[in-house]
């Protein structure tokens, strides 16, 4: 499969909207984890992609109310590596009639799938489960292991130095403080938001208090991105259940229905693209896409999921989808707007800045808590429309989910 | 002096470029078929798909319209961090990411005006000259 291959979706079309639902969500102790794993617990030995993928799937099993057997479709993503769809199975006792083929990890594209080949009658069923011991295999971000097979941007400037997905990022922000005449100090309110968020969580990552002065005390890592503008890196799991639609009444929760999705990618230019438009109109296309499937205006989403794997890459996302105007989005989140009680909460559960690097899966798992109602502190009041948007460096694919009204 | 620096890709089309580096010249293919360049090294025009690619000498000439000082050490010691990169807009239109030649990260101001020079550099496959920028 191609790199741009493993990113498509299915065509989204009005008929697929709201076909299938969420009903299930289960995650990893990634709080736990990554605390034992700092500490170098005696007798703490470290999790494996199948062992996090295990516990994942039980918690969305029981969270679910279904039963084993309930279960026809599986579809495995683990990033990394690990066993096959089959093998999972197996060892989760499984026997699903259908395999998903598609298995990006990224968090975007198993999703449309699965609501795909619901509608096609492939399965009515599936789980859904990502799993990564990124931190335990020791993975690294940059240099010169980085080679074909992905962007070219990510491997051909070797020679000048310049690798990493931070990289990136880095050019991005120091651009848009030229255009927009931006401080740091304005991009630590993101770390800070997210941190904010995290800390209402238990199972977040982080839990210490970030203030301007540690984030401008902080180490660079490519400078003008200092340590805390960039995600985290941990081990972790999570396992969303898909269900039919007319099937997913009847059961413990409220079912989260999948709205609408869309996906854009650049084309050509990629560095322009990314650092002097900051993607904006590939946020703009897929957003399209997404809210036309959905068939609702972008003023209805009242709580967003971005992809936060830089601060100011999750101000792409803000600006991009055009909940605000290009170079307000630092504003906005300095003046609270993103906070649980602000006018579009972003990120409540901590994101992967803060909360836990699951590629996504941790934004979708906490719109499913925060569709249903049941997010504590961090609950965001009677919403009832959520999106997500994950983007990469050359790719943006939202996907909306909208809680299931009971008469 | 010449300076270690992580692997240049190689092969068909990229050893264009670099036989370009070695005679001075600063070249990107350019696209008959819709008169757009393509960087890095491409088979197939990325704006248009066609195959009419042929290399156009640029003028070197450009500005700096972003850059970042890498202060991680992605590269294991192959270069000696903190190191500047520069994101250049060369003067035909293509973006190109490099490194300053005569000034660093505080004296960049942006859209500054550069142009290209070559200095010595090795890596795994041998010496090479590699396309860097001065103040212009």
């Amino acid at each position: 499969m191609s790199y741009m291959e493993l990113f498509k979706v299915p065509e989204p079309t009005p008929e697929l909207s709201r076909k299938s639902s969420i009903v299930g969500v289960g995650e990893s102790d990634f709080h736990a984890d990554y605390q034992a794993a700092r500490a170098n617990t005696p007798g703490y030995e470290g999790h494996t992609s199948e062992s996090l993928a295990v516990i994942a799937f039980e918690r969305a099993l029981a969270d679910s109310g279904l039963k084993r057997e309930d279960i026809d479709g599986l579809g495995v993503n683990y990033l990394y590596g690990g066993p096959s769809a089959e093998e999972t199975a197996a060892m989760l006792g499984l026997k699903p009639k259908h395999i998903m083929g598609q298995s990006g990890g990224i968090c975007a594209g198993p999703i449309p799938f699965a609501c795909n080949e619901i509608a096609q009658g492939k399965a009515d069923t599936v789980v859904l489960i990502f799993s990564a011991a990124t931190r335990s295999i020791g993975r690294s971000f940059g240099g010169q292991g980085v080679t074909t097979g992905g962007p070219s941007s990510y491997y051909y400037h070797h020679p000048w130095g310049w690798s990493s997905q931070a990289a990136h990022w880095a050019l991005i922000w120091q651009h848009y403080m030229a255009t927009y005449n931006a401080t740091e100090a304005d991009l630590a309110s993101v770390a800070i938001q997210m941190r904010t968020n995290a800390m209402r969580n238990p199972n977040a990552i982080m839990q210490a208090p970030l203030t301007v002065e540690k984030y401008l005390g902080s180490r660079y890592v490519v400078k003008p991105l200092h340590l805390f503008d960039l995600c985290l890196v941990n081990d972790g799991a999570v396992c969303l259940i898909i269900r039919k639609a007319d099937m997913a009444r009847d059961l413990p929760h409220v079912p989260v229905d999948i709205g609408g999705w869309g996906h854009a990618a650049v084309k050509s230019g990629k560095l322009h693209t990314l650092v002097r438009e900051r993607l904006r109109p590939q946020f703009q296309e897929s957003g399209r896409q997404a809210l036309a499937m959905a068939g609702i205006p972008l003023s209805e989403v009242h709580h967003f999921e971005g992809y936060d794997a830089s601060t100011i890459h999750l101000i792409n996302h803000i600006e991009g989808h055009g909940f605000v105007e290009p170079g307000a989005g630092l504003e906005f989140c300095k003046s609270g707007e993103m906070d649980v009680n602000g006018s579009l909460p972003v990120n409540m559960a901590g994101g992967i800045l803060s909360g836990s690097y699951m590629h996504g899966w941790n934004h979708v798992a906490e719109i499913v808590r925060q569709l249903r109602h049941e997010a504590g502190p961090r609950q965001v009041k009677d919403v009832h429309t959520s999106m997500f948007s994950l983007a990469q460096t050359d790719q943006v694919h939202p996907v909306i989910f909208m809680r299931r009204e009971t008469s | 002096m010449t300076q270690t620096r992580p692997n240049r890709t190689l092969g068909p089309g990229h050893d264009d470029f670099w036989a370009g580096c070695a005679a001075g010249e600063l070249r990107i293919q350019h696209c008959n078929a819709c008169d757009k360049h393509s960087w890095p090294v491409v088979g197939d025009c990325e704006h248009c798909g066609s195959t009419d690619l042929r290399w156009q000498v640029m003028s070197g000439k450009g500005k700096v319209v972003s850059w970042c000082c890498f202060v991680q050490d992605y590269y294991r010691g192959v270069m000696s961090v903190p190191y500047d990169t520069i994101m250049v807009e060369l003067a035909e239109g293509p973006i190109f990411i490099s490194n300053p030649a005569d000034f660093a990260y505080d004296d960049i101001t942006f859209e500054m005006p550069v142009e290209v020079t070559f200095i010595d550099a090795e890596d795994a496959a041998g010496a090479f000259k590699l396309p860097v920028f001065r103040k212009a």
